[in-house]
């Protein structure tokens, strides 16, 4: 199991390398426009926009690593590249290079913005997205397992064609759409108004904290638990039939006892598989909500920053995505053997 | 053996061999429609929100980009049916130019990216090899993100508008229905009537096309329905947030977007119409999905647990 672990864990770094390569590329290769212009404004002097190349190393190769060497192209997928000299040419300045160095001493630079520390803004943000994202995916949870086991054990009641209708529902609403009516009904009707911006941590004013995060995080905990509640009303109607949960139900078993430590234990394999698959559609859904209600995370830093171009804060975001997912599903494979005794690592 | 024959026939007698006349289409259809109404019903919605995506801006009431200062924040009215936005724009005329960028933004991602999927999933499940390995595992590493930060990030990369979130999408709509149709090929190709004709000395190519194609059509209809929904969402989200759309073009999620920052604590209705538009010709496509799967293929049935 340990070893299992570690294993795994070893190649998260590896995967982080390659994401960071990616949006490199993406980043910094593929856009043909000039990022002085982007960070200086329209406006700005030539002179400004030379002192911002050299401050941010925008006139380096993005990789350490080159291919030089004339290329013509024969036809237009096949160039043809005449190697005199050197093929490969080292770069001890470049772009990737630099950010791969301060970013091994936890140093992700600073905004495009407004020259801020790019890890100290993140870590400001955290915990808003922190209490959002575990909050919606506890109601995502425990809303999903619980009517997903009734809907599987009263088939084909009213509980059972109403949690149907909801699965549908929840996976064809928009998020957003269900978000702006939470600001404009209440006000429109009750004249309540659904308190945005500004993060007060729950120690401070639980009131206030709660107000402002609780119907939200209702909102996209509930809209995403669709997906696993359809999944635990199958997988529970198949265990229900199966021969060990009639053995237990004659042996005279509670209810309760039978369906909680016989038939759900037994399912709890794919359900742990979609747990781990909600996690991160409400790592995705906390971004809107962020946005709609301007709650101060990294969610909304993500987005400001897409639109803004900043792509230090790209970069670090998309890499600390990568982490959380390569992460979840990590602990998600790892809880199946903690579920399920059955399931070993070796 | 001959009298068994004979007392057959003296219990049916049949006045010509003719084998039955099957019904006509029509019925058949009718039967269909019959046995499965919510599937009708979502048919029927997605071929309005066709009709509408074509025909819209032509069967509009009013011009939906036309400023009309003296008609703001009308109410829904016999003249204006869905109310008046800011600018004097008929909100029900927007609603119906609206599914034009919809219907073409599936039309787009379909085309260049779930129909491409499919054949590569095909492939990819029928040759195995390291062709597949790549696929599936870029496959997975691409669906394991959520699609708003892949969205987000590539938006940042290539600027905002339809097209970098067309990319994306198709991008995705791909490898979904490569994983989708990989699956369903693999335990095709192990199935009797491939080995059968296999062995009456079938091409590789014929086999495919006349044989595997039209027994996994049923897979890629469901698929398409499915992933047709999941489009038209992203799209509605991306100009919601105002990263799809340009500025003023009438969209269902930029609309939303637009009259709920101005007013739309005052006049809600403007913000339901073209939320409800979205949420509608999703359901649709999102019912039509399980019909299909329950109609088609019922070994399926119940095998996603939405209805029977």
């Amino acid at each position: 199991m340990l070893r299992y672990t570690l294993r795994r864990l070893s190649f998260l770094p590896i995967i982080l390398l390659a994401v960071s390569i990616i949006t490199f590329v993406l980043l910094r290769v593929l856009p043909t426009e000039d990022f002085a212009d982007v960070i200086g404004g329209s406006n700005a002097t030539p002179e400004q926009k030379d002192a911002i190349r050299d401050k941010y190393g925008l006139r380096d190769p993005v990789f350490p690593v080159t291919v030089s060497g004339e290329c013509e192209r024969v036809v237009w997928y096949v160039p043809k590249c005449s190697l005199d000299g050197p093929v490969l040419a080292l770069h001890p300045h470049s772009q990737y290079g630099s950010w791969l160095i301060h970013a091994l001493r936890g140093d992700f630079g600073t905004t495009f913005n407004n020259n801020a520390d790019v890890r100290h803004e993140f870590i400001r943000r955290f915990p808003a997205s922190f209490e959002l994202v575990f909050l919606s995916l506890g109601f995502s949870v425990v809303f999903g397992i619980s009517f997903g086991i009734l809907s599987a054990m009263y088939r084909n009641s009213p509980i059972d064609y109403g949690v149907r209708i909801f699965a549908v529902l929840g996976t064809s609403i928009p998020e957003f759409f269900l978000l702006t009516l939470l600001i404009v009904i209440p006000s429109y009707l009750w004249n309540y108004a659904q308190p945005s911006g500004g993060y007060i941590p729950v120690y401070d004013d639980p009131m206030h904290n709660l107000r402002l995060f609780l119907p939200p995080a209702l909102i996209v905990g509930i809209a995403g638990s669709s997906g696993l509640m359809r999944l635990v009303r199958t997988t529970m109607l198949e265990v229900l039939r199966s021969d060990y949960v009639r053995t237990a139900r004659a042996k005279g078993l509670r209810g309760r006892t039978v369906i909680l430590s016989h038939a759900l234990r037994n399912a709890s394999t794919p359900i742990l598989t979609a747990i781990g698959t909600a996690f991160i559609a409400v790592f995705g859904g906390s971004l809107v909500a962020e946005r709609i209600l301007s709650i101060q995370g990294n969610g909304l830093f993500f987005f400001t920053s897409t639109l803004s171009r900043d792509l230090p804060v790209i970069q670090f975001l998309a890499v600390y995505t990568a982490a959380v997912v390569v992460i979840v599903n990590l602990v998600v494979d790892l809880s199946y053997a903690w579920a399920d005794p059955r399931v070993t690592y070796s | 053996m001959a009298t068994i024959v004979e007392r057959d026939r003296q219990l049916a007698p049949m006045d010509s061999w003719e084998i039955p006349r099957s019904k006509p289409w029509y019925q058949k259809l009718a039967r269909l429609a019959a046995d499965n109404p919510v599937g009708a019903v979502s048919f029927v919605i997605v071929v309005l929100f066709a009709v509408v995506g074509v025909f819209g801006a032509s069967i509009a009431p009013y011009n939906p980009k036309e400023l009309d200062a003296s008609s703001q924040y009308l109410g829904p009215s016999s003249v204006h049916l869905f109310g008046t936005d800011k600018f004097g724009h008929d909100v029900f005329s927007r609603v119906l130019t609206g599914a034009q960028i919809d219907l073409k933004f599936g039309v787009i991602v379909m085309l260049f990216g779930f129909v491409p999927g499919v054949v590569l999933g095909v492939i990819s499940g029928y040759a195995r090899g390291w062709v597949d390995y790549v696929i599936q595992r870029s496959a997975e590493a691409w669906t394991a993100f959520p699609p708003l930060f892949l969205l987000l990030t590539f938006v940042s990369a290539f600027g905002p508008g339809l097209k970098t979130v067309e990319m994306v999408v198709a991008i995705g709509a791909l490898f979904s229905g490569s994983r989708l149709l990989r699956a369903v090929a693999l335990i095709e190709k192990q199935k009797e009537y491939v080995i059968s004709a296999r062995s009456t000395g079938a091409t590789e190519t014929r086999l495919l096309l006349r044989h595997v194609v039209p027994n996994i059509m049923p897979f890629i209809l469901v698929g398409f329905s499915s992933v047709f929904a999941v489009a038209v969402l992203l799209e509605a989200t991306l100009s919601f947030l105002g990263l799809g759309v340009a500025p003023g073009t009438p969209s269902w999620g930029a609309d939303l977007a637009f009259n709920a920052d101005n007013q739309g604590t005052k006049y809600p209705f403007l913000v339901l119409f073209p939320g409800l538009a979205i949420s509608l010709v999703v359901l649709a496509f999102n019912l039509l999905g399980d019909t299909l799967r329950d109609v088609l293929d019922p070994r399926l049935r119940g095998s996603t647990g939405a209805r029977k």
